[in-house]
């Protein structure tokens, strides 16, 4: 690389995306420090010494995903992959359990999450086809993604880790929309995902019922008779789509359209509770109302939401979190990272960490607005999906209003996987942001 | 190309909003928690991570007359509780072994008291509620040998070596679901402790005092947070009681009755101080406090002579022969007839169909007038005078005017109000006309009319007060504990005013004490220590050679008031015939007036504790 190139990169820094994404790092290994302060005030974790490694490490990464042409070498998208692709097959065969997935592969202590690497490799592969693919029709763009994205969720739900598949729903709907796919087919994604969650809950709803007669029962009582539903459900779609296709006529497309949807969401909601253990279904549905099982999956959402809700607006003080540190929350500087934030920080402090989040969407949304490379603008819109997604679960878990299923916060969550991911994405953006005007 | 432009313009538009529309949503929700909903959470928040840990309040304690003697006070309880979270599950079994053997509770017992759900539990669970100092010094000091045991002190009330006065102090107990939902607002807790009757009832705001409070941080675990430091609330006892009692003369009245179901009351007619009540069978206060509370109080309850009654204001009996003293202050007062004119007793008087008997049948007394018929009871006079010259009228308007028929309101609770009958009631309740054979009855203190001990010392307060009534009370003083300064004197409170004249108290007075120096008494009523005036009473209760024995009276006559005390006998006609009212009355004033112990009094005035081996009808 010529050192011209490399100086007119520095002149072209995307100066939102760093400032924002290295003050969420800072604020989240303050965070991490707090989180690992006991109620006597002793430090007892070295979790925010790591982190800053992390951080340290994921801005070279950063900067060499800055400095990368991914939209010169193209192709190479195939490649990671694959890569990612064999990983997760590794991982499948040789990996190590960690919180009941096989989701980690490495030696001894040091391991890497391959979910988070193919989250990122999908999107590149994805957008290379879409770029390619530009005249393919709605329809075929769908299948073909559906089938690229398909390969790693299958088996990241095999781990099985429900969560890390599903962060792949948005970012291929993202890119799918600026990819121009009809609306139908998004919307389709979009209420396929909504239906999985309806069909799981259908079971929990069922046997707390206060109608011993209610028809939701034979969710909860009769699989056959669920099964046999399915198949019914799926038939009718099948047979609405050979009408499409004979006649051609709207009214068969939305019947089709309907019944394959349901049929989507049934099949989904039922892979999912076949791979997932009892308490990992748990967790995802307790947020439905977490006073169901106060003591059991509800205890982190009810911790949580107090301790959100005692800190007020200004907080309690940073290290003065009592609820945090009295060990109320599990998996403090994970998963509820938000809530020591809230506790210590009060609104004002939440407020800052969802503006800086906000600041972050909107540079993509404008990245995605200005790109003149195709290419370039399915990546960002399929990395803005991801990001939002984490965004969204991890936020909306620690108030209690998402289901539980360990999707860390990007940037402050402690753990190395995630500040990578994290980092080589803001790298990528801006690479892509200082080559925009490039021809 | 345009056209397509626009169209991805229009969805990363939608796109935007969509994004903005999660964040700020996001932002109004954690604004409703942390700003709008902020106190609920604080407060959760405390509620889980705050223990707060009750240091309970000694009740007051309550002491004698002079305020020197301790009649119920507080002890501490200890109780052993365990935390099966701490112990280690190799070591339970040992664990509970050893504490098997030091609270001599069964092994099996105290598993059972910590099931095996509990076993990670951080929550204490109680073994044992009332152990000695003793067991909590050895866990103490073998402490690491009893992972996970912690043991509370709780105070627990209780009582001196009180015998009959466990009728006015009452006991006391844990609160009831009924009482804890009237109390709850008064900041009772369900496990808090409450007096039950007697003064531990009436005067429950006063002795229970207020807990203390210890908050205290804990982890998720429960453990201890030291540096956040402990806030403390002191508790505070509840005040100090003096009662009116005084404990020789409750002594000397509980000695002289002896074995023998019935009462005593000795009071001041000048204040209304009580300085003695005693009723017998009396129980223990402190079996309420054992172990096994539950079958003491369910033998009590069932054991035929009910033992929980103070019959000295919670029984009421026919006033038999002592109501002779209201009608004779009618009769001096409304002269119907001449005080001095005569009736003539032949022993019987048939009227109505019947023949009436007097108690000392065939001669009878011959003529007798007012102050001779009193001292000699007769009968035949007030049946006489009673249905032909004043009328039941008259007989019930003094009747009421002595009390009779109503509370005393004296500060013990559940009190026995009598009855006095008038011809309304007996046609309300039976539906029967009223008989001048139903005012001979009265006129005799029998048949329906009905008076507690306590009403009839109050009628002899009221003679030896010139018609000023007093409300009698038991305590004397409430004072703070600490400091000993007056919290509360109970000052004399007039009851009632008559307006009888003072002469017609004069009179009667010295017709009283003829009862006692040439009438019924003068032979049982025979100490020299003090000048006693009273009448005696023997009530018909249908039993056959058995009676209600009375004995109604006050000493020393014609002192001032404020010197005088009154004495109310009354045996009940459970126990064998032996006319025992006007001896153990007898006895009580020889003590008090001779400063003589109650058993060296009964020898000086010839009293055998034992029995007075009477047999016959003694009026």
């Amino acid at each position: 690389m010529k050192l011209a190139s490399i100086r007119r990169l520095f002149g072209n820094i995307d100066y939102f995306l760093l400032f924002t994404s290295l003050v969420l790092a800072a604020i989240g290994v303050a965070a991490i420090y707090s989180s690992g302060v006991d109620a006597e005030g002793n430090l007892v974790s070295k979790e925010y010494l790591k982190q800053i490694f992390w951080i340290a490490s994921g801005i070279a990464i950063m900067l060499a995903a800055a400095l990368f042409d991914f939209s010169r070498f193209k192709d190479s998208s195939w490649l990671f992959y694959v890569l990612a692709i064999v990983l997760l097959i590794l991982t499948r065969l040789f990996g190590r359990v960690v919180n009941g997935a096989k989701s980690w592969l490495g030696i001894g202590s040091l391991g890497i999450q391959p979910a988070e690497f193919a989250k990122i490799a999908t999107v590149l592969a994805l957008a290379r086809y879409l770029d390619a693919a530009e005249f393919a029709t709605s329809f075929r763009k769908l299948v073909t993604s559906a089938v690229i994205a398909g390969i790693p969720v299958l088996l990241i739900l095999s781990q099985p880790d429900f969560g890390s598949a599903l962060v792949f729903f948005p970012a291929v709907l993202m890119m799918l929309t600026i990819a121009d796919v009809d609306v139908r087919y998004i919307l389709f994604g979009v209420f396929g995902v909504l239906g999985i969650f309806v069909f799981l809950s259908l079971p929990l709803s069922a046997s707390s019922a206060d109608n011993p007669e209610s028809i939701l029962r034979i969710f909860a009582s009769d699989q056959r008779l669920a099964i046999l539903l399915f198949i019914v459900v799926a038939l009718v779609a099948l047979a609405a789509s050979a009408g499409w296709i004979i006649y051609k006529k709207r009214f068969y497309f939305w019947i089709s359209y309907v019944f394959a949807l349901v049929a989507f969401s049934m099949a989904g909601a039922f892979i999912a509770q076949k791979v997932l253990k009892p308490y990992q279904l748990a967790r995802l549905l307790v947020f439905i109302d977490p006073q169901i099982d106060p003591r059991g999956s509800g205890w982190n959402i009810l911790q949580s939401i107090t301790a959100i809700g005692s800190g007020g607006l200004t907080g309690k003080g940073f290290l003065r979190g009592t609820h945090s540190h009295a060990r109320f929350i599990p998996q403090q500087s994970t998963d509820f990272i938000f809530s020591i934030i809230a506790e210590e920080f009060g609104f004002v402090g939440v407020a800052a960490v969802l503006g800086l989040f906000l600041l972050y969407f909107m540079r993509c949304i404008v990245l995605i607005e200005t790109l003149k490379d195709r290419y370039a603008s399915y990546v960002t819109a399929g990395l803005l999906g991801i990001f939002v997604f984490h965004f969204m679960i991890n936020v909306g878990m620690a108030m209690g209003i998402m289901p539980v299923t360990g999707i860390p916060l990007f940037f402050i969550s402690y753990g190395g996987s995630s500040m990578w991911i994290a980092m080589a994405s803001t790298g990528i953006l801006m690479g892509i942001s200082a080559r925009r005007y490039a021809t | 190309m345009a056209v397509l432009r626009k169209k991805i313009t229009t969805r990363i538009r939608v796109l935007r909003t969509i994004v903005v529309g999660i964040v700020v949503a996001y932002a109004v929700n954690l604004f409703s928690l942390q700003i709008l909903r902020r106190e609920v959470f604080v407060s959760e928040a405390e509620r889980i991570s705050m223990q707060s840990i009750r240091i309970r309040a000694p009740r007051g304690e309550i002491y004698d007359r002079t305020g020197q003697t301790l009649l119920a006070g507080n002890r501490d309880a200890y109780s052993v509780q365990i935390t099966p979270s701490e112990i280690p599950p190799a070591q339970r079994d040992e664990v509970l072994e050893k504490l098997s053997n030091l609270l001599g509770i069964p092994k099996e017992d105290l598993a059972r008291k910590m099931p095996a759900g509990t076993a990670g539990g951080y929550g204490k669970i109680t073994l044992a509620s009332n152990t000695t100092f003793q067991v909590i010094a050895t866990i103490a000091s073998r402490v690491e040998e009893f992972p996970g045991v912690s043991w509370t002190v709780r105070p627990l009330r209780v009582y001196g070596d009180v015998g009959s006065l466990a009728g006015i102090l009452g006991y006391v107990g844990t609160i009831t679901r009924d009482e804890y939902k009237l109390l709850y607002n008064k900041g009772y807790a369900s496990d808090d402790i409450t007096g039950k009757t007697g003064v531990e009832l009436t005067y429950e705001e006063y002795l229970k005092g207020k807990d203390g409070w210890i908050a205290k941080a804990v982890d998720v675990k429960g453990r201890d947070i030291k540096s956040i430091e402990q806030k403390m609330t002191p508790a505070e006892p509840g005040r100090k009681l003096v009662l009116s009692i005084d404990l020789a003369i409750q002594k000397a009245a509980e000695v002289a009755l002896g074995k023998r179901t019935g009462s005593v009351v000795v009071l001041k007619p000048s204040t209304g101080e009580i300085l003695a009540m005693v009723s017998y069978p009396w129980y223990d206060p402190n079996l309420f406090l054992s172990d096994n509370a539950g079958t003491e109080y369910m033998k009590l309850l069932q054991d035929p002579q009910n033992p929980l009654l103070n019959r000295a204001y919670q029984s009421s009996y026919p006033p038999a022969s002592t109501f002779k003293t209201v009608l004779t202050a009618a009769l001096l007062e409304e002269k119907p007839i001449s005080p001095d004119r005569t009736v003539y007793c032949a022993g019987e008087l048939d009227y109505g169909g019947r023949t009436w008997s007097c108690h000392i049948k065939r001669p009878g007394h011959g003529p007798v007038n007012l102050p001779e018929a009193l001292a000699q009871s007769c009968d035949i006079y007030y049946w006489t005078v009673g249905r032909d010259f004043l009328g039941i009228e008259n007989i019930v308007s003094y009747t009421r005017d002595f009390g009779y028929g109503k509370a005393t309101g004296i500060d013990l609770p559940s009190e026995n109000a009598g009855l006095v009958p008038t011809p309304s009631w007996k046609e309300r309740t039976f539906n029967e006309p009223w008989t001048p054979g139903d005012t001979m009855n009265l006129s005799i203190g029998q048949g329906y009319m009905l008076a507690t001990p306590l009403q009839v010392a109050n009628m002899m307060a009221m003679i030896v007060n010139d018609g000023v009534l007093y409300k009698p009370h038991v305590v004397k003083e409430i004072r703070d504990p600490q400091t000993g300064s007056l919290v509360r004197e109970i000052t004399p409170e007039v009851l009632h005013k008559s307006s009888i004249s003072r002469t017609t108290f004069a009179t009667l007075r010295s017709y009283l004490r003829g009862v006692i120096v040439h009438g019924t008494a003068r032979v049982p009523v025979n100490t020299k220590a003090v000048q006693v005036a009273g009448k005696t009473g023997t009530a018909e209760v249908g039993l056959k050679n058995r009676w209600h024995s009375w004995f109604a009276s006050y000493g020393p006559y014609d002192a001032r008031p404020e010197d005088q005390i009154v004495v109310v006998t009354m045996i009940e006609a459970s126990n064998p015939w032996e006319w025992w009212a006007p001896y153990s009355a007898n006895v009580i004033y020889q003590s008090i007036f001779s400063g003589q112990d109650p058993r060296t009094a009964a020898a000086t005035v010839g009293v055998k504790l034992e029995g007075s081996g009477l047999a016959g009808r003694r009026e």
